[in-house]
């Protein structure tokens, strides 16, 4: 450690003679200490921090779903595609001219883009005849809520499933990996080729195939709701890719932790091989693990952004606004006002690629800023 | 070496084998009635009869229906024929694997979203379209690596030098944030920001040499093409040369557009591929510039603390030329073994990068088979794909091995 990086404070070293601290707060204090020293990773806390605030606020917050800044194109109840739910303002349109027939009516523009609905006569920014803040939802561009609610609604979401997704694949490598590498022989041969197999598939169209197949055939698993099974779905097609990149990380891990004196003398020492591999090699060999799963959590919205933008809408939007699932809806919404802006009518609704961009943006830029700070902190070797 | 190759060839067998079993095991999973949709179409034809004994005397009720329905219906009998689906599950396996090694990847349906989106594509073999669209790919692949290389090198080179200087920190910075920004938001950005900086409300039109007649910004900037309404080109009122399909499906002499544009002589075509690429590659590069940085810098690092370097600094040699002839070039093993990988994972498609851009690319292609809006999954032309990127990946894998051993002689293969 260079001098006078330190700022006053030196790390915490091993417990002083005489009191002897739980060594595990003693690690945490140092990991933490090293955590201090870097200003990103501070910086990716503080994101991740307001945006786990902003998901207890939005989840205390008593906003019923319909409370959505929605609209609607048919009578309420009506049964059709884009009824209305109970409180929606129905979509209504009037020539310029006379008068609005009640409150949230949209004066017809002379022209718009087929793509855009009718819509609010004054915007704030002059934006066309877009209301500002609107996604569509619907590909018949008639079902809109507002993106700050969706984005808002969306925080808690988007934390669960990532961690969801990246957890189940982590554990399902941790567990292999350590059978693969404590046993060796015929048993890691075995899980290292398959490991292999898997991945030499390109991770992305395996997710495909196995939403797409498992998909059409069933609704429910577990006898869970269409929703929580295509949750399901997702998450077992992720841990499916993620599973032999954790698998390997921990096998060479366990290999080398699996040498070391302590493990010898607890072997010495008469301890069951249940009690070496739960109490001193995994416990040892899954800071690597945690770092890998830090950077991963960051690239799961991403990757759902990637697949809803394929075709693969997985989540109802209204319910479940999912970040990854808002930025890859505007994103196919700002392609047809692209083609739009070809034959004269320009109207770009800009805050459909920048917001819901740049919520995705600051969580996979703080997750990675964090998990570059988290390497530094728990990997003495790369300790500056 | 040699041996060493073959060995390595050998043992891919078993990796494409189990690829290759793993998506049998997910395709076995589907219904049979899905199977035959995927590869026919419209299941009515298919659909089991309904027992009427007036009409088919002589026919029970099927097992496992309701007696109301009869199994013999011929359509359903000849389909199932032709895939195999009546053979037991292992001969199927085998045929499968038989198939898919000897290139006979099935064809594309014509209801797949594919199919109708590119018309041309209708019924052909899977491997064939996959040859006329990997060839762009490779292109724009070969693009954006120039471009990573060209910018990631310097740029890992000087924040190792500068460690966790202001440069490094902002090399990280800038590299985290390609890692972070999703490639279609990015693409969809860089499109706005052209159509809306340069345009204008009334269609700003570019004009160009090979199109006078002057094309909008977007088409300027999106397909792969000039596109089909840009008439009075340099090459005639079609702008077309004769090998150019409507669709963008090229054949001839290479596949390859930029090189046969250069071939046919036209100059201006290539020039114009070329730009069409550059915005793509852009985007695709920024995307994964952080990869290589990372991976530049630690080398580097670790090059510049070895031995040599330390002794070539000790001769009095300047320290530029100890960064650039002895530390740099021996960072370099890495370096090309992570390029390589990355091309594999290019060609992998970008279907993103692809269709924001709308380029006649494979990624393009796989968007299009999985899009189920339209109808149900093409199932062979995705499962074409897979095996296409796995062997493209395992190979990659064994290149990017022996070039490791040709560039660094310590290594041994064994």
């Amino acid at each position: 450690m260079e001098a006078g990086v330190a700022t006053g404070s030196s790390p915490p070293g091993p417990a002083r003679r005489g009191r002897r601290p739980n060594p595990r707060i003693e690690q945490w204090k140092r990991t933490w200490y090293f955590l201090r020293r870097n200003t990103l990773s501070l910086v990716g806390l503080g994101i991740l921090l307001f945006f786990v605030a902003l998901a207890i606020y939005a989840v205390t917050q008593p906003l019923p779903w319909d409370q959505l800044n929605t609209f609607c194109s048919t009578n309420q109840g009506s049964g059709a595609p884009n009824s209305c739910l109970p409180g929606q303002n129905q979509i209504c349109t009037y020539t310029a001219g006379t008068t609005p027939p009640h409150a949230g009516c949209y004066q017809t523009p002379a022209s718009y883009p087929s793509v855009v609905p009718p819509t609010l006569t004054a915007s704030p920014l002059s934006t066309g005849p877009l209301p500002l803040g609107s996604l569509t939802i619907l590909p018949s561009g008639n079902l809109y809520f507002s993106i700050y609610q969706g984005l808002l609604r969306g925080v808690d979401w988007t934390l669960m499933i990532s961690v969801a997704i990246v957890g189940g694949g982590a554990i399902a490598g941790l567990f292999l990996g350590a059978i693969s590498g404590f046993y060796g022989g015929v048993v890691d041969e075995t899980i290292m080729r398959i490991v292999d197999v898997f991945l030499s598939i390109p991770q992305l169209l395996f997710v495909i195939i196995v939403i797409s197949v498992v998909g059409t055939t069933t609704t429910s698993i577990f006898g869970l709701a269409p929703t929580a099974t295509k949750a399901v779905l997702l998450i077992l097609g992720f841990m499916a890719v993620w599973w032999p990149f954790y698998a390997r990380l921990v096998r060479g891990q366990v290999l080398v932790v699996r040498e070391q004196k302590y493990v010898e003398a607890a072997r010495a020492s008469g301890a069951s091989k249940g009690r070496i591999v739960a109490r001193h090699i995994v416990p040892n060999s899954v800071y690597p693990v945690f770092i890998q799963m830090s950077l991963d959590v960051g690239t799961v919205p991403l990757l759902i952004a990637a697949l809803v933008f394929l075709g693969f809408l997985l989540f109802p939007t209204l319910y479940f606004p999912e970040w990854g699932t808002l930025a890859a809806l505007s994103v196919t919404q700002i392609g047809a006002f692209l083609t739009d802006c070809q034959v004269g009518i320009c109207y770009i609704p800009w805050w459909q690629l920048v917001f819901p961009g740049l919520a995705l943006f600051l969580y996979a830029i703080a997750v990675n800023f964090l998990a570059d700070g988290l390497r530094d902190a728990l990997d003495p070797r790369l300790r500056r | 070496m040699w041996l060493y190759i073959v060995r390595r060839l050998i043992l891919l067998v078993p990796i494409i084998i189990g690829v290759m079993t793993i998506t049998f095991v997910l395709v076995s999973a589907l219904p049979i009635s899905n199977r035959l949709t995927a590869v026919y179409g419209d299941p009515s034809p298919r659909a089991t009869w309904v027992y009427n004994p007036t009409l088919n005397p002589g026919q029970g009720p099927c097992p496992g229906l309701p007696n109301t329905h009869t199994c013999s219906n011929p359509v359903y009998q000849r389909d199932i024929h032709a895939l195999g689906l009546d053979q037991p599950v292992p001969v199927q396996w085998g045929i499968y694997i038989f198939n898919s090694l000897t290139f006979q990847w099935g064809t594309v349906s014509n209801h797949s979203s594919a199919a109708i989106l590119i018309s041309s594509i209708h019924g052909l073999p899977v491997i064939t379209v996959l040859s006329w669209y990997l060839p762009y790919t490779i292109e724009l692949a070969v693009l954006s690596l120039l471009i990573i290389l060209v910018i990631s090198i310097p740029l890992g080179n000087l924040s190792a030098v500068n460690r966790n200087r202001p440069v490094d920190q902002a090399a990280r910075i800038m590299s985290f944030s390609g890692f972070a920004l999703p490639g279609f938001l990015l693409a969809s950005l860089v499109l706005t920001a052209f159509v809306i900086g340069v345009g204008s409300n009334t269609g700003y039109h570019v004009y160009s040499p090979w199109c006078p007649s002057g094309a909008t910004l977007y088409g300027e900037f999106t397909g792969s093409w000039p596109v089909s309404s840009c008439f009075g080109g340099i090459g005639g009122a079609t702008s077309y040369p004769s090998w150019i399909h409507n669709n963008g499906i090229y054949s001839t002499p290479t596949g390859f557009p930029t090189v046969d544009a250069l071939i046919a002589g036209q100059y201006w075509l290539a020039l114009d591929t070329i730009i069409r690429m550059i915005l793509p590659a852009l985007v695709i590069a920024f995307g994964t510039i952080a990869i290589l940085l990372r991976f530049v810098r630690n080398s580097m690092l670790e090059v510049m603390n070895l031995d040599f370097v330390r002794t070539a600094r000790s001769e009095g040699i300047p320290e530029r030329t100890v960064i650039k002839r002895h530390a740099g070039r021996n960072s370099l093993n890495v370096t090309i073994t992570v390029m390589g990988l990355l091309f594999a994972f290019f060609i992998g498609g970008f279907p993103i990068i692809e269709e924001v851009f709308n380029l006649n690319g494979v990624g393009l292609m796989l968007a299009y088979s999985v899009q189920n809006s339209s109808g149900p999954i093409d199932f062979s032309l995705v499962f074409g794909t897979t095996l296409l990127f796995t062997f493209i990946v395992v190979f990659a894998n064994i290149i990017v091995d022996v070039l490791y051993a040709y560039l660094d002689p310590r290594v041994r293969l064994g």
